[in-house]
């Protein structure tokens, strides 16, 4: 480290971030024909909580002669300071310039971090636009569940990996590292990669391209020995992920779309893991995570012989993405949880039908009573608003249902005090859902359903959050965006916008701005699609198709529900893509 | 029974929060598969002690670091933690205490070496023949001024080294604070990962025993 940089890292909050040294580095030294970036357009943070960061970053180093490197979205204090310093943004591990790498991959997670990756751009002095880059550039790719319909920021880079990054990024690393003796231009790499590389998009040749995917989770990689963070991360522990994919159709749920076909992991193959992880990583939690956990097949058989190996280790569990249909309370009791958190998303059974949530009133009831049995003290609720056929009686049930956990409590007879949280967020309508032709309600409408609902949860010990509704319609704009919102990103990054994500920093009126003096109205991108239309990503075949998630919406406009497609296939279309699960 | 570690705090770990490190140590402890005590409250925590921390960015060769645990001798303890904690945050040392030696309580002062690009003043010395030394500290966001004549135990100037014993404890002078005031009325030339602590001292009949010594006692 420069003298100039330590200087440097001395004025700004939490320097811990950008000088790496966690426990479990792999060999920065080792001899290498590529050296890779790992890019993540948020905080230090929250790019090591991230699960596929982990993954990728471990797997990349593992691969002989490639060593990859991290560098997360610095603070507005010291891209400040590297500004003034005339400093480029470089990498955590040696320090390096990031136009110095072979290749950078950035991890794009959701709508409101594309401004970053133009503030990441700016601070390592590399032109925002791939087409303005020359060859002394690195080749830059983006991956990440953005990928679902990546055209808004697609310009940024050379190609978009689109799929499991286990797949795709390591054969577009390996194909690199092997050509890089023939001097291609990137042009000519990009045309043998886009045959080469499953599912790789390349935005100046407009390939279709179909998803990579994984065929076997259980034999995939996953790393054991993973990084140690030096400060305080926001998931401050060891995940290990037991399936990928979601059986449930949720009808507002990207995830459960993207990540299909479901695969899982064997309970043997989990159990070795949790035990080096818990052994490499010295961590007090251990997270069994998943899009619905209490899906896994083996839940019960593993919990039972993880709970005994992290016992023995002082270890706690976390089982987050519980379902209130399939909740154990045994399980839960196993846990012995204070708090648990759980999603209706809407307010009443009629709502919860139109959107695929497949659970009833009882289901919710007989939950929390086993919740109450357990001694729950703190008990969190999700639900969405803005759902397509949403009236005043579902703002009522949700209401209804603070009420009913209540009254449970009191019949259970207990002393202890009860909080309850609801949270609402508003709807998004996501690309590759089968609300993706839907619109999103108004700005107005959604501040007032807000306030209707904070009229009606006015209920001792229960306590109302809202998610802002202006960035929920920003992300509903960037959602189902298109290449024209390239320009308009750029914009509002050179106003000022960075780290949208973080309501100190958001400005919406700048963002208003820079639409306008780009010529887009943002209402094109929330207003109701027609179902004929041609679809900004349909060049990325994801799976799903098309004519399911269409069949999808009409069914919710009928209030039909579609069963979990654990015990019968509904025919989505994902498993022409690996194997699902059976 | 105690294990009592001497530790470095160097290099990248300068940058690290005293809170952060302590989360760094309770892992490697966990690493190592040492046999921690813990309290026994409602939030079960590790029984573990550290001395006064030193500033953000300033290193140290002298961190004590107490660990109440069984069944492990100082030599296993040392080649268990070693290989689990970052290199920059390594054992020198260890040693076994049938009690808490209890040094955040008794430590009362420290050595540090500044090391400057320019020699330093020689003067610098003179501030230890004053009866009182006025400086501008920073306490909670607001600036104030304090006679710091009494936390300063002696100063040694040595071409471009300072070497500077000062309070640490329960009365603590910040060496950040003082080496700034240094920095602006000599016009050394210094950071603050230029400073590293070399030692940390406990009062006996008003003499100085270093804590290395004090432990054998």
């Amino acid at each position: 480290m420069t003298n100039e940089l330590k200087d440097i890292l001395l004025q700004v909050e939490r320097p811990a971030r950008y000088v790496g040294g966690e426990f479990n580095l792999p060999d920065m030294q080792k001899q290498c024909k590529e050296r890779v970036c790992m890019c993540f357009s948020d905080k230090y943070e929250i790019g090591m909580s991230n699960i596929g960061i982990r993954i990728l970053y471990h797997m990349l180093n593992d691969m002989d002669d490639v060593v990859c490197e991290r560098c997360f979205a610095p603070d507005l204090d010291l891209a400040k300071l590297l500004k003034e310093k005339n400093m480029p943004l470089f990498s955590i591990e040696t320090k390096k310039d990031l136009k110095e790498f072979d290749l950078i991959g950035f991890s794009v997670q959701f709508e409101l971090q594309y401004t970053n990756i133009a503030y990441m751009f700016d601070l390592a002095n590399i032109p925002y636009y791939a087409k303005d880059r020359g060859e002394e550039f690195p080749l830059i790719v983006a991956g990440g569940p953005c990928s679902v319909n990546p055209m808004p920021y697609a310009d940024f880079f050379d190609a978009i990996l689109v799929g499991d990054g286990e797949v795709n990024l390591k054969q577009i690393v390996e194909l690199h590292k092997e050509l890089k003796d023939q001097h291609l231009t990137k042009e000519e790499f990009l045309k043998i990669a886009v045959d080469k590389v499953d599912g790789l998009y390349v935005p100046r040749f407009k390939n279709k391209t179909k998803r990579a995917i994984i065929q076997d989770l259980d034999k995939a990689y996953f790393p054991t020995k993973i990084l140690v963070p030096n400060c305080a991360i926001v998931h401050d522990r060891s995940t290990i992920e037991l399936f990928r994919g979601c059986a449930n159709g949720c009808r507002f749920c990207q995830a459960c779309f993207y990540y299909r076909p479901i695969r899982e992991r064997k309970v043997d193959t989990l159990v070795e893991y949790a035990k080096r992880l818990m052994d490499s990583t010295g961590y007090e939690e251990l997270s069994l995570s998943s899009l619905s956990t209490s899906d896994y097949s083996g839940l019960k058989e593993l919990v039972d012989r993880i709970k005994k190996e992290a016992d023995e280790r002082k270890v706690k569990l976390a089982v987050p993405s519980l379902r209130l249909d399939s909740f154990e309370a045994e399980i839960y009791e196993e846990l012995n949880g204070a708090s648990l958190t759980f999603a209706p998303e809407a307010g009443t059974q009629r709502l919860r039908n139109v959107i695929n949530k497949n659970i009833s009133e009882e289901n919710i009831t007989s939950a929390i009573e086993g919740a109450m049995k357990n001694n729950v003290k703190n008990v969190k609720l999700y639900f969405m608003i803005g759902l397509p056929t949403e009236t005043n009686e579902d703002l009522d049930g949700i209401a209804k249902i603070a009420k009913e956990v209540l009254w449970l409590h009191k019949k259970s007879g207990t002393s202890k005090i009860i909080n309850i949280t609801v949270s609402t967020s508003v709807f998004i309508p996501k690309p590759l859902t089968p609300f993706q032709w839907e619109k999103q309600i108004t700005l107005e409408e959604m501040e007032a359903k807000q306030k209707y609902l904070q009229e009606a949860l006015r209920i001792k010990n229960v306590r109302y959050n809202w998610h802002d509704a202006k960035t929920s319609y920003l992300e509903a704009v960037f959602a189902r965006g298109d290449e024209k919102l390239m320009p308009a990103i750029i914009k509002a990054y050179e106003k000022g916008c960075v780290f949208d994500s973080w309501s100190e920093c958001f400005d919406f009126d700048k963002w208003m701005e820079a639409f306008k003096e780009c010529g887009i109205n943002m209402d094109d991108y929330t207003g109701a699609i027609p179902e004929d239309k041609v679809l900004p990503w349909d060049v990325i075949d994801n799976g799903v198709t098309k004519a399911y998630l269409l069949k999808e919406k009409h069914l919710a406009y009928e209030g039909v529900t579609t069963p979990n497609c654990m015990g019968k296939c509904n025919g989505c279309g994902a498993s022409k893509l690996g194997r699902c699960f059976e | 029974m105690i294990i009592v570690i001497k530790h470095v705090k160097a290099g990248d770990f300068s940058y690290v929060s005293h809170l952060d490190t302590m989360d760094v140590l309770h892992r490697t402890l966990k690493r190592a598969k040492i046999d921690v005590n813990y309290s026994q409250g409602f939030v079960k925590h590790m029984l573990t002690y550290a001395t006064t921390p030193i500033p953000l960015g300033t290193q140290s060769v002298a961190e004590y670091y107490s660990v109440d645990c069984n069944n492990i001798t100082p030599e296993e303890f040392l080649e268990r933690f070693n290989e689990n904690v970052p290199q920059d945050l390594r054992a020198v040392s260890a040693v076994a205490k049938p009690k808490n030696p209890n040094l955040a309580g008794n430590v009362t002062a420290s050595d540090f070496l500044v090391k400057c690009k320019n020699i330093v003043p020689v003067e610098i010395e003179e501030i230890m023949d004053k009866d009182s030394y006025m400086i501008d500290l920073t306490k909670k966001g607001e600036i104030i001024q304090k006679d710091i004549r009494g936390m300063l135990f002696s100063i040694f100037v040595d071409g471009k080294n300072l070497w500077i014993r000062s309070a640490t404890g329960n009365t603590n002078l910040r060496i950040d604070s003082f080496v700034k005031h240094l920095i602006k009325e000599y016009n050394i030339e210094t950071t603050m990962n230029d400073i590293t602590r070399l030692a940390q001292f406990v009062q006996l009949d008003g003499k100085f025993v270093g804590v290395d010594d004090y432990l054998k006692l």
